[in-house]
């Protein structure tokens, strides 16, 4: 049983229609990249996967049950976290109250799985008292990110996480990606930085027109010449 | 040199006014941020409350609850059992509120929920009006004298002391509230962003209920005060200071609660600083030009952030 299924969703906002008879797959423990141009309609998709959208066609399939139509608040609690592109972070909360509100729906003590992220984001220990607001744009994908992993889901969608971040700091946040699915978290991943993504990712698939035009492993679709060209600028 | 030395006078008026904008303008920012919307509802809430501590304290003293001066002040047990009470009701009385008609316009334009408080604001004025008639109606009717402030030239009185430390104390409370309690970070984290706090799975209808209940208990404390201040009270009392109130929240920096503390402050101050310079009627004037200059030099106010 694959861990999220998508079948030939149909999406979009209002009358437009973005996605049309997009179909995935995601095996549990894998990395998952999507990408393709500017308004393929990669975000749109992982609004959809998350409830913030409702597909017009088609199921989503989280764990083996339907999670079409449900509210994002229902789908957090089944374990899979969405880190949005941009304003993802509570900018007038201190980086521990960040994380905090990631770990909201929990009742319970949750100081060890505070401890584990701040492991695998050790710079957010040394800053937990900062306002986030005040943060740079890496440290803030990394408190957003933080902030996802406070349930322990067991799949994590990041939109987006290197866009606007200097070649080297996108290069820390594509490692901290790697380390955290080592810990067991499945992954998706939409990404502009498409070699970069496709690097460290099982699979891939290529979104282009609200299509899907190629599926393939990682390596594979970095090879292969026709997807070189029009997708990852030759 | 006549001028400068009422000032000093001028600037504990100034505080006190400042005070009970201050609590009002907190309701207004977090309403702002978190619903989204100018509740202009939130006036009429301040009268609401005088007017149901009004008629708790008739109540009471019918029933014969002993309202025997505490020391300094003019009033007693019975009135601060009513004050009490009357925010509770106030908070109740917008919660009901909110679930007939805000909770059903949860998803509509700001401009929609703006127009309905507009429609709440009257409603509520003419209710109250209904019952109690447009005239002034007295909390105390016993004339309080200031006292001296020696060396300093300043006269106050005990009810206005009484205010301020109400003011603190409950500043205090809300701060505690918005720091340290789970509730209150969910607050502060749905009024920097609402769709990312639910994508979180913070529950924000019940940050929403919450945002009522503080908003309305601030108001109903604020109405009441500015009772005790002028020592009556008209179905006009929220909605004549409303406009100051929006130009606190404005200068402060919508959506900080913060902000509109610091905001109401300086209104207040300058409203009744001005009093020394130019007539008394132009203190709305005042505030108003204020909330202008604020708006052009930086119009995400003195505590705000960019959007």
């Amino acid at each position: 049983m694959s861990l999220l299924t998508g079948e030939s969703i149909n999406s979009g906002y209002g009358d437009m229609e973005v996605l049309h008879d997009v179909s995935f797959h995601i095996e549990e423990g894998e990395i998952i990249s999507i990408i393709g141009p500017n308004g393929a309609g990669k975000s749109t998709l992982l609004k959809t996967i998350f409830g913030l959208l409702n597909p017009t066609k088609g199921r989503v399939i989280f764990k083996g049950n339907s999670i079409t139509g449900l509210a994002p608040d229902r789908i957090v609690r089944l374990g899979m976290a969405y880190v949005p592109q941009v304003e993802n972070v509570f900018p007038s909360l201190t980086v521990h109250e960040n994380l905090e509100m990631g770990a909201f729906i929990l009742t319970d003590d949750f100081s060890d799985r505070l401890e584990e992220v701040y492991e695998l984001f050790p710079i957010l220990k040394e800053r937990k008292k900062q306002r986030v607001g005040k943060m740079s744009g890496g440290e803030r994908q990394m408190v957003a990110m933080g902030r996802a992993l406070m349930l322990d889901p067991e799949l994590l969608m990041l939109d987006e996480p290197s866009a606007a971040l200097a070649p080297k700091l996108a290069e820390i946040i594509f490692e901290r990606i790697t380390a955290i699915n080592e810990t067991g978290v499945s992954i998706l991943i939409v990404e502009q930085n498409a070699k970069e993504s496709l690097k460290l990712a099982d699979r891939g698939y290529v979104l282009a027109s609200g299509q899907n035009r190629f599926e393939d492993t990682g390596e594979n679709l970095l090879a292969n010449e026709e997807i070189g060209q029009l997708y990852l600028g030759g | 040199m006549q001028i400068l030395s009422r000032i000093p006078q001028l600037l504990i008026y100034g505080v006190i006014s400042g005070s009970i904008l201050s609590l009002g303008g907190i309701g207004v920012s977090l309403t702002y941020s978190i619903l989204g919307f100018s509740n202009f509802a939130h006036g009429d809430f301040m009268a609401l409350g005088a007017y149901i501590a009004l008629g708790l304290f008739a109540l009471f003293t019918g029933l014969r609850i002993p309202n025997t001066p505490f020391g300094p002040l003019s009033f007693g047990f019975g009135f601060i059992l009513s004050f009490i009470l009357a925010i509770g009701l106030t908070a109740l009385a917008v919660v009901l509120l909110d679930r007939i008609l805000f909770k059903r316009l949860r998803r509509a334009s700001s401009i929609i929920l703006m127009m309905s408080s507009i429609g709440v604001a009257l409603g509520l004025r003419n209710i109250l009006q209904f019952f109690w008639g447009p005239q002034p109606h007295y909390y105390i009717e016993k004339i309080q004298l200031a006292r001296v402030i020696p060396g300093l030239n300043i006269r106050i009185k005990p009810d206005q002391v009484f205010i301020l430390i109400v003011t603190i104390i409950v500043i205090g409370v809300v701060h505690y509230f918005l720091q340290y309690t789970k509730m209150g970070k969910a607050m502060r984290a749905s009024a920097d962003n609402i769709a990312l706090a639910r994508v979180t799975g913070i529950n924000t209808e019940r940050v929403i209920l919450w945002t009522w209940v503080i908003g309305a208990a601030l108001a109903a404390t604020a109405g009441i005060l500015a009772g005790i201040e002028n020592k009556f009270i008209t179905p006009e009392l929220g909605w004549q200071m409303l406009l100051s109130i929006f130009a606190s929240v404005v200068l402060g920096g919508l959506g900080n609660p913060y902000g509109a503390i610091l905001g109401g402050m300086i209104i207040g101050l300058s409203e009744e600083v001005s009093t020394a310079f130019i007539s008394t009627g132009y203190k709305p004037a005042v505030a108003f030009i204020i909330m202008i200059i604020m708006l052009l030099v930086k119009p995400t106010g003195l505590l705000g952030r960019r959007r």
